[in-house]
């Protein structure tokens, strides 16, 4: 369960051993005794040991713990899928055939290719966005405040940090779900051609991570299943008409561009669009960047705020 | 015996409200241990911080030789809690309850199946494996949350009022079962503030108010010690109070008032009836027990929560 004992304190808890001529007494120290400890063990260890102690170094981390998580949520979702199938695939198809279709004939040609085209990225991306933050707001609410399923996986090793892990990992994957979803139904209208377009469910994954990492940090400080609704008509909704979408940015003007590109479903409907499209470019990477530090900078803060809530 | 938990001067403050207020214990390994007192003495705070969901404000706990600020994780994993509050997950059924649980202390699969059959069988729920919690009874809900905490077998089983709000006869089997696991040497720490159910399953307890420890030991020993073994119970009619304490007066036995009735303690009681000092009052002579020692040690004051 645990890495060797570092021998840094005695078992009696005393104050701790000298290790060097000084004492340590910093926390944030004790990595090095855990490391030495670990290089020593795996210098003498016969192949056998060693494989237990990868073994025992993967089942430390945040992410197969929080893979633990997923594991119930993924088994839930099996026993309630047939429910579930009409947000995921259904919902995004009649919106891609009415708008992209209906709406489309009175739109011209946006950047050289019909509506249609145009939009089916931005309802990836978008779709990616309400599948994550659902789950994570009123789905993750439900299991922590209504059925009690945190307090009941704090008795065991998981910390709130593995259960956010968790639930973001979860989150992640239906915003993948949906996505992949679109994608079909965008390859079968034939608004699809470019095979950079496989890439964009690595990415939906990302972006369902991102989303999935500001919506914990709402069920974290939510006090009334009520506080999502805002949520939702006041930040989800607005950015979902202001993000690139359904039009480029630069027919808005300059300041809402601005703010636009400091929303996080902007990079994520760019980046979306420019795989599916096959127009790569070095900004991609900027984009990706901009997604991973919007979902460390949340993850963490969500984080944080659920251990505040559940530990008390 | 070894010590699993050793507690020493264990300290829990919300805010202002002094929860726990410096505590000792010492659980010997294999023991049933017991914590009883009204609604907010600090039971529950005490088995939060033991469980590592709260953390101590103040004062030592070790468990298993671990301390609880540090070693969290490692103690957590030798331990299964059943809380007073109903975490039977909902969205799966009862088998996928278990091996879910199972995931989270890394049991390999094939481990916790055969575990999870096993507690099931232990726990008589072998034939409900499909179905979901919700459609169980309120006994077999508390049997699976026992079955659940159990099935990684942990070294100690903390039970947060683990029979509250059961029939009689669901009441039985869990204690029935709880006993059967002290048996195989699993150390138990529980709450509650049924006197027979502390007195059937404790070794030993420790009676809590506002946080405090008013007294520690073996059930029959407290008995014993604070209120003697026989108890006269003298029930009383409309207006007859304060003529029986004048004729107490003159004995000065050891009573305590409750209202309705007035408890005479020890060997007193039993001496005043066989004198017939009592004559024509309502009484009952029977064995002293854990309640009257908890009611004299904490006061008989309706608690406000």
């Amino acid at each position: 369960m645990s890495l060797p004992d570092s021998g840094l304190r005695r078992p009696d808890g005393e104050a701790p051993a000298p290790i060097w001529r000084f004492q340590v007494r910093w926390p944030w120290l004790d990595y090095r005794a855990h490391s030495r400890n670990l290089c020593q063990v795996l210098r003498f260890a016969p192949m056998s040991t060693r494989s237990g102690l990868a073994l025992q170094a993967i089942q430390d981390s945040l992410v197969w713990r929080g893979f633990r998580v997923w594991q119930r949520n993924r088994d839930a979702f099996r026993r309630a899928w047939r429910v579930e199938l009409g947000g995921i695939a259904i919902e995004p198809f009649v919106m891609l055939v009415a708008v992209g279709f209906g709406l489309g004939l009175y739109v011209q040609e946006i950047d050289g290719v019909g509506y249609a085209q145009f939009l089916a990225p931005g309802v990836v991306a978008s779709y990616t966005m309400f599948h994550a933050t659902f789950d994570s707001t009123y789905g993750a609410y439900l299991r922590m405040d209504t059925h009690h399923i945190y307090d009941a996986m704090l008795f065991t090793p998981m910390s709130p940090r593995d259960i956010v892990a968790g639930e973001v990992m979860w989150g992640a994957t239906r915003g993948m779900l949906s996505a992949v979803a679109v994608l079909a139904a965008a390859m079968a209208f034939g608004l699809i051609h470019s095979p950079w377009a496989l890439l964009a469910i690595p990415a939906a994954y990302l972006i369902g991570l991102m989303f999935a990492s500001i919506a914990m940090i709402l069920t974290a400080s939510a006090t009334t299943i009520g506080a999502m609704n805002n949520f939702f008509t006041l930040f989800v909704l607005p950015m979902f008409y202001v993000s690139g979408v359904f039009f480029p940015l630069d027919r808005l003007p300059e300041t809402v561009q601005a703010v636009s590109w400091a929303l996080p479903l902007t990079p994520a409907v760019a980046l979306t669009r420019s795989l599916a499209t096959g127009e790569i470019s070095w900004l991609a990477l900027a984009w990706t960047g901009e997604l991973l530090a919007f979902t460390l900078v949340s993850f963490s803060l969500a984080a944080l705020l659920m251990r505040r809530r559940l530990i008390k | 015996m070894a010590t699993i938990i050793r507690a020493r001067n264990l300290t829990k403050k919300y805010h202002d409200l002094t929860a726990v207020d410096g505590i000792d214990f010492d659980v010997g390994e294999g023991e049933c241990f017991g914590f009883l007192g009204p609604n907010g003495a600090g039971k529950t705070s005490t088995l939060n911080m033991v469980c590592c969901i709260s953390p101590v404000t103040a004062g030592e706990l070790w468990v298993d030789g671990k301390d609880v600020r540090r070693q969290q994780r490692a103690i957590k994993s030798v331990i299964g809690v059943v809380s007073q509050a109903d975490s039977l997950d909902p969205d799966l059924n009862v088998i996928q309850n278990l091996l879910s649980h199972g995931r989270f202390f890394n049991l390999p699969g094939d481990t916790a199946r055969q575990r999870a059959r096993e507690s099931l069988e232990f726990f008589e729920l072998q034939d409900r494996a499909q179905q979901r919690p919700d459609e169980l009874s309120g006994g077999m809900r508390r049997r699976l949350l026992i079955a659940r905490a159990w099935l990684h077998q942990p070294r100690v089983l903390l039970l947060d009022e683990p029979t509250t709000g059961l029939d009689p006869q669901a009441r039985l089997l869990v204690w029935d079962r709880l006993s059967d696991l002290k048996d195989q040497g699993i150390t138990l720490l529980l709450t509650t503030h049924y006197m027979d159910e502390a007195a059937y399953l404790c070794d030993r307890l420790v009676v809590m108010d506002q946080g405090r420890i008013l007294v520690e030991g073996a059930p029959e020993k407290l008995v014993l010690e604070h209120v003697g073994g026989q108890v006269l119970d003298v029930h009383l009619r409309p207006g007859e109070k304060p003529q029986l304490m004048e004729l107490l007066q003159a004995h000065q036995p050891d009573l305590e008032d409750r209202g309705h009735s007035v408890l005479l303690y020890g060997d007193g009681g039993r001496l005043l009836q066989e004198r017939g000092t009592l004559e024509g009052y309502q009484v009952t002579l029977r064995p002293g027990n854990l309640e009257d020692v908890f009611l004299r040690l904490t006061g008989r004051g309706l608690r406000e929560d």
